[in-house]
């Protein structure tokens, strides 16, 4: 029980780090980004394809693969947000899709069909912590995805860029009523995001692999986790995360995975119509 | 479901539909007499998805709503054909009502608490109860054939006449296009057409205007279900295959996408944009692994090209085509004589009786009394944040009261939906509009009168708030002045018994409120209750018979307008108020 | 495996161009003897199933491509997706064409029973590798599937477990898609049939992450051997996780374990006691037709053959020889595939009466030490035709399954 709510909390973190970037998109532009899933398995197949260049334990591929993630979510952002950051959201659910489609198809043309390992951060294998068998790649997984939200939490709420980063994400109209340059906030946002889940990508590509076509999938669990946490609510995503992992895990181990999925999406409706505005509560409230 | 309204000014928007009726019938009758069987096959294919995304378009472009539910119905529909097909030997003529009737009943069970919510929550409902049919679809491997599906449906046959694959299924799934159309257009056309285009700009804005934003919701929600059984059901004639593919996520994307790129909200977007998304990958088909590169590549240009869709361009050239021999306002006609509505019931008086609302630990409107008698006018005054938004939005519906009652003469006004209190002659204005930018002026206060009133009556209130000027000229063109107007002339035509103005006088000019405060008295007149919220003290001074402060929920003045600014307490609590 | 990860990407995009070259190389002599004839390939390149799609391809693609220039076959490749409604689609586009004798079909079920009634009407045979039993059928004339059925493979399967190891436990894990809900009726009827008590009976979605949870409830069962019948995925979780939890149950995988690109997920200890039924293991074999075709097809397509390729590259030969031997339509070529026998790379194919012509399956097994498996058993389908030359194997196929060799029992454990 205790072993498999570890293994659930690493794969919620990886899903988190996913979500996070998921609703500071939201956040910033108030459109969906369906490319997320596809953003993650690009940054695992990145860590696939630098493996070979980076000695093991390859902890180093971290700030490698965020850094080369940032670049293409600016590229996303510079492509499918800002030729319709004038437009109704949908226009932009749409051209993420498009993106999306562009990534998974990429990845696809260049590496192949055939689903793909990453090196481990801090070495494979297991330890052994108070009579639990933890794979070592589940703790990299739950420390870098737990520094990374921290360092988000700080760069939101400590410095001028987060306060800028969180004005935009209020209310894009006032921020640049004041002088903040909202348009590189946006494209920073997006940066971040693809940071984020790039890096997730490279997490969860060691242990669980990765395949071109797992985006789509990765895509719908962030969804889904931002909305039951309650739509903008960066705790809320976190903790949807975590709830699916915990599906994924506890509640399969004990019911098995079909019946476990069902359960969570009965779970899921519950919960919107006993909170109809997801668990936290919605971030931003209507301005009447 | 605020962010998901968007609309283009309409100026060529009649002009959209006869030229893609035109372009399809073009295609149809030109791959009829001369298609290869592929051509047919494909041509075919996206006249099924055309009747799906029309489906998605009620719901989706006519109501707004981020269902992701359209997937399951076609799945559903499709199921329901190839089970009673295979299995019972039903042919079309049981089976067609069938499976539209199915994703129907799926929809009637779901949509009240689904069409409840807002936005991304409709978006994730619609989305678990899709995931729900597809793990039933794959696990219930004695009835669907699980992940393997169901092969050897037969084809499209009504009492036992086969429609043989090729010309004949073409046309007839076209026919059903068209029927489509047809049907699609009657529940757009008209008063309703102009109410759900009001319901996608705000649909806050559209039920204190007495819409029934819930019942119209459900209503697209069923037709859509019903679309998309019929699109399914024709899917599965036509394939001879069922199988989850059919009921996937994969499948709701792509009518969304439809809908996006043709044109979100327009019929003939739904059709453009299955026509062109299903021709699209058969173009690419022979790029073998890139082909779905391409295809996103296609897909983002069509996007960032036309981003109002591919009907947005045909109405911009259209625009572009008329636009040229009229200007804005040019069109106005002489205005017909015709009376304002008046009031539906008698004069009654508006009692607040112990109010309190909290939000988190701040007391919004605490313990807050008040009576309004019919026929006066009472300006309420307060700083930021002292419950003045909170209480107009208590007393219309719009927030639930922790404690105490609103009471409209004998009618308990608490507890009641705000399409409910506004029926019972209570109007409202909003400080941020709510105009839907596509309709006309005119058609903007069409859409606040009661059914039953003559479409003209729209006009006489324009002329009686003095914008009859502007009654041809689109919402998103009106300067800020005229829209405040027009927003007034709205709240008239709802022939209200009390009417609550939230900062009516923001942003106009002296001459403006001037004449602002010569309609309100004239309003007050007529025996209606006005309660305005305000910052101007001395615009309220002129017309209010009484004036009553707020600070903190907390009532701290009330009493004669001339006395305010001496006041003490409302001195203390509100530092910015102008003697 | 690979050196570099990143030239393998180059070399693989360069690997895609050449195969559309081929398509041109293959187009150019199309003015032959006589008029050129026209084999279209569709499958699934991209979505879920591109792995084995892309198999398909390359080994349709490679068959086609070393074929004479007498032959006149000029192919095309289409991306059929995952939906029937895409293979539909592609085929409505090639089967009207005068000069189509046969096509290349999709490996998945559904597609291939979508496309099934539109090849019987057109009278054009579909080749493929699909394993699910329903895409032949007494009253299927134009389909021929050169891969073991899976009432055959799965047969093979349970009683190699059974027969073979004398396991009496088995647990099965297997997957929520076609390919795996197919294979675990056939699984379960075969262990039913066998005696075995099956002691869990698990499905998991291709998506699924994390393996613990349905390895705990397996080990609740005490199984005494693993049985998977798992996409390439989830196969390696699966392989993986159990080992790193201490299991070391012995585990019988399905076909996709013979893939290379799933054995090289591993490292070669987590393979020890693993086993997998596959129709054919080309990179465990050194004949010389074998190790050719193997040599090829890493120069041309940059990844290692898997029985996928090879099934599809026997199948496209036997419609090549068909051609060459006279058959310039496709009810000449029907008639070839119906009636005659090939003598492929993987097995003798000769079809059953209803389009099914592969009745050998392979059991192999990893040692522990590398990633390319040893052939340990091939089985035959006491209902099939006795096949009269066999390939060149040290064992006569029927023989095989019949007998408990110890020195063909797995290495490991």
């Amino acid at each position: 029980m205790a072993q498999l709510l570890v293994n659930g909390l690493a794969l919620g973190a990886a899903y988190a780090l996913v979500a996070l970037g998921f609703v500071l998109i939201v956040n910033a532009t108030g459109a969906v980004n369906f490319a997320q899933g596809d953003l993650v398995v690009a940054g695992g197949f990145l860590a696939v394809a630098a493996a070979p260049l980076v000695p093991v334990p390859a902890l180093v591929l971290v700030p490698a693969v965020a850094a080369l993630m940032a670049v293409i979510g600016l590229v996303l952002s510079l492509v499918a947000y800002l030729p319709l950051s004038r437009r109704p959201p949908v226009a932009v659910f749409i051209s993420t899709i498009a993106a999306g489609l562009i990534l998974e198809n990429g990845v696809l043309v260049l590496f192949g069909p055939a689903p793909r390992s990453a090196p481990p951060l801090i070495g494979g294998g297991v330890v052994e912590l108070g009579g639990l068998v933890v794979a070592r790649q589940s703790l990299a997984i739950i420390g870098v995805a737990v520094a990374l939200i921290a360092g988000q939490q700080l760069l939101f709420h400590r410095t001028q860029l987060g306060r800028w980063l969180r004005a935009t994400a209020q209310d894009a109209e006032i921020a640049r009523a004041c002088g903040i340059p909202v348009v590189s906030m946006v494209l920073l946002t997006f940066a971040l995001a693809a940071a984020y889940a790039g890096t997730a990508g490279l997490l969860l590509a060691n242990q669980f692999f990765i395949t071109p076509s797992d985006g789509g999938d990765l895509m719908l669990r962030a969804y889904i986790a931002v909305t039951i946490g309650g739509w903008g609510s960066v705790g809320g995503a976190v903790a949807g995360a975590v709830l699916i992992a915990v599906f994924e895990t506890v509640v399969a181990a004990r019911l098995g995975h079909p019946v476990a999925t069902g359960l969570l999406y009965g779970v899921v409706l519950v919960i919107l119509a006993v909170r109809p505005r997801g668990l936290f509560g919605e971030a931003a409230g209507r301005r009447a | 479901m605020r962010g998901f309204g968007g609309s283009a000014p309409d100026d060529g928007r009649k002009a959209a539909l006869p030229i893609t009726v035109g372009i399809v019938v073009w295609l149809v009758s030109g791959l009829v007499a001369t298609g290869t069987p592929y051509d047919l096959r494909v041509l075919t294919v996206a006249g099924i998805y055309a009747l799906g995304a029309l489906g998605y378009q009620l719901i989706f472009g006519f109501a707004g709503a981020l269902s992701l539910a359209q997937g399951s119905f076609f799945g559903l529909g499709a199921y329901v054909t190839a089970i009673l097909g295979t299995r019972y030997g039903l042919d079309g003529a049981a089976t067609l009502p069938l499976a539209m009737l199915v994703p129907t009943a799926l929809a009637l069970v779901v949509s009240l608490p689904v069409m409840r919510l807002q936005s991304h929550y409709v978006a994730l409902a619609t989305l678990g109860i899709g995931q729900v049919v597809s793990l039933v679809a794959i696990h219930w491997i004695s009835v669907t054939g699980g992940s393997n599906g169901l092969a050897g449906v037969p084809g499209f046959a009504v009492f036992g006449f086969a429609v043989p694959r090729g010309v004949p299924l073409c046309l007839v799934v076209w026919a059903l296009v068209g029927l489509g159309v047809l049907g699609a257009a009657w529940l757009g056309r008209g008063r309703r057409g102009l109410v759900l285009a009001q319901m996608r700009a705000d649909p806050v804005v559209a039920r204190s205007l007495g819409i029934d934003t819930t019942r119209l919701g459900v209503g697209l929600f069923l037709a859509s279900a019903a679309y998309g059984g019929a699109a399914g059901a024709l899917m599965a004639h036509t394939q001879h295959v069922v199988s989850p593919a059919a009921v996937g996520f994969g499948m709701m994307v792509s009518f969304l996408t439809m809908c996006v790129v043709g044109g979100r909200g327009r019929i003939a977007g739904a059709v453009l944009g299955a026509v062109l998304l299903v021709h699209l990958p058969e173009w690419l088909r022979g790029f073998a692994e890139a082909e779905r590169l391409l295809y996103g590549l296609g897909l983002l240009a069509a996007i960032v090209l036309a981003p109002e869709g591919l009907v947005g361009l045909i109405e911009a050239a259209g625009a572009r085509l008329v636009g040229g021999r009229r200007a804005p306002g040019e069109r106005a006609r002489p205005a017909p004589a015709a009376p304002l509505p008046a009031a539906a019931a008698a004069p009654a008086p508006l009692v607040v009786e112990r109010l309190s609302r909290r939000y988190g630990g701040i007391r919004a409107v605490d313990d807050l009394s008040l009576t309004i008698a019919p026929g006066s006018l009472v300006g309420v005054i307060g700083p930021n944040g002292s419950g003045k938004t909170t209480l107009v939005n208590l007393i219309t519906g719009l927030a639930e009261p922790d404690a105490g009652v609103v009471r409209l003469g004998d009618r308990r006004l608490s507890g009641r939906a705000p399409e409910r209190i506004a029926r019972l002659g209570v109007a409202r204005s909003f400080q941020a509009g709510g105009l839907p930018g596509g309709l006309t002026a005119a058609e903007a206060v069409v859409v606040a009168l009661a059914s039953g009133t003559p479409a003209r009556v729209a006009r006489a209130c324009l002329d009686r708030v003095g914008a009859g000027e502007v009654a041809e000229v689109p919402c998103a063109a009106l300067p800020a002045g005229a829209r405040r107007r027009v927003e007034l002339a709205r709240l008239l035509a709802r022939a209200p018994r009390v009417l609550l103005l939230d900062e009516p006088a923001a942003g106009l000019d002296a001459d403006e409120r001037a004449r602002l405060a010569e309609l309100l008295v004239a309003e007050r007149r007529q025996g209606r209750s006005l309660v305005v919220v305000e910052h101007d003290v001395p615009f309220l001074a002129a017309i209010a018979d009484r004036v009553i402060c707020l600070d903190r929920g907390r009532l701290v003045f009330d009493g004669p307008a001339a006395a305010v600014a001496a006041d003490p307490a409302v001195r203390a609590a509100y530092l910015g108020c102008a003697p | 495996m690979r050196q570099s990860v990143r030239s393998a990407g180059v070399r693989r995009f360069a690997a895609v161009c050449l195969a559309s070259a081929v398509v041109l190389v293959s187009a150019a002599p199309a003015a032959a003897a006589s008029a050129p004839v026209y084999v279209p390939v569709l499958v699934p390149l991209t979505g879920f199933l591109s792995l084995e799609g892309t198999s398909q391809r390359n080994g349709a693609m490679l068959a086609l491509g070393l074929a004479p220039t007498e032959a006149g076959v000029h192919a095309e490749v289409f991306d059929t997706g995952t939906s029937p409604e895409g293979a539909v689609t592609a085929l409505e586009r090639v089967i009207g064409r005068d000069d189509v004798v046969a096509i290349a079909a999709s490996m998945l079920g559904t597609q291939m029973l979508a496309m099934r009634p539109l090849a019987e009407a057109y009278r054009v045979p579909l080749i493929t590798v699909s394993g699910t039993a329903s895409v032949t059928g007494p009253d299927t004339r134009y389909v021929f599937r050169f891969f073991p059925a899976d009432p055959v493979a799965k047969r093979a399967h349970a009683r190699y477990v059974v027969e073979t190891r004398g396991f009496r436990r088995p647990a099965l894990i297997t997957q929520t898609t076609a390919y795996g809900q197919s294979g675990r009726a056939h699984l379960l009827e075969a262990f039913r049939s066998l005696g075995a008590e099956v002691v869990a009976d698990e499905v998991i979605d291709p998506t699924v992450r994390d393996m613990l949870p349905v390895l705990t409830r397996v080990a609740a069962g005490g199984p005494d051997v693993l049985v998977l019948h798992l996409h390439a995925g989830s196969t390696a979780l699966v392989i993986r996780q159990a080992r790193a939890i201490g299991r070391t149950w012995p585990i019988v995988a399905g076909s996709a374990m013979h893939q290379p690109s799933t054995a090289a997920l591993l490292a070669p200890e987590e393979l020890a006691g693993v086993c997998a039924e596959t129709a054919s293991s080309p990179i465990s074999e050194d004949r010389p037709g074998m190790a050719a075709f193997v040599a090829e097809y890493r120069a041309r397509f940059d990844s290692e053959p898997d029985a996928f390729a090879l099934g599809q590259y026997d199948g496209m030969n036997m419609v090549l020889d068909a051609i060459l031997g006279g058959a310039r339509t496709a009810e000449a070529v029907r008639a070839a595939l119906a009636e005659g026998t090939h003598r492929g790379l993987a097995m003798t194919y000769r079809s059953d009466g209803t389009g099914n012509m592969a009745h050998t399956v392979a059991i192999i097994c990893y040692d522990g030490t590398s990633r390319r498996p040893r052939v340990v058993a091939r089985a035959g389908d006491p209902v099939a035709p006795p096949d009269p030359t066999g390939p060149a194997e040290p064992v006569a196929p029927t023989e095989a399954a019949e007998r408990t060799d110890v020195a063909d029992a797995p290495p490991g454990r």
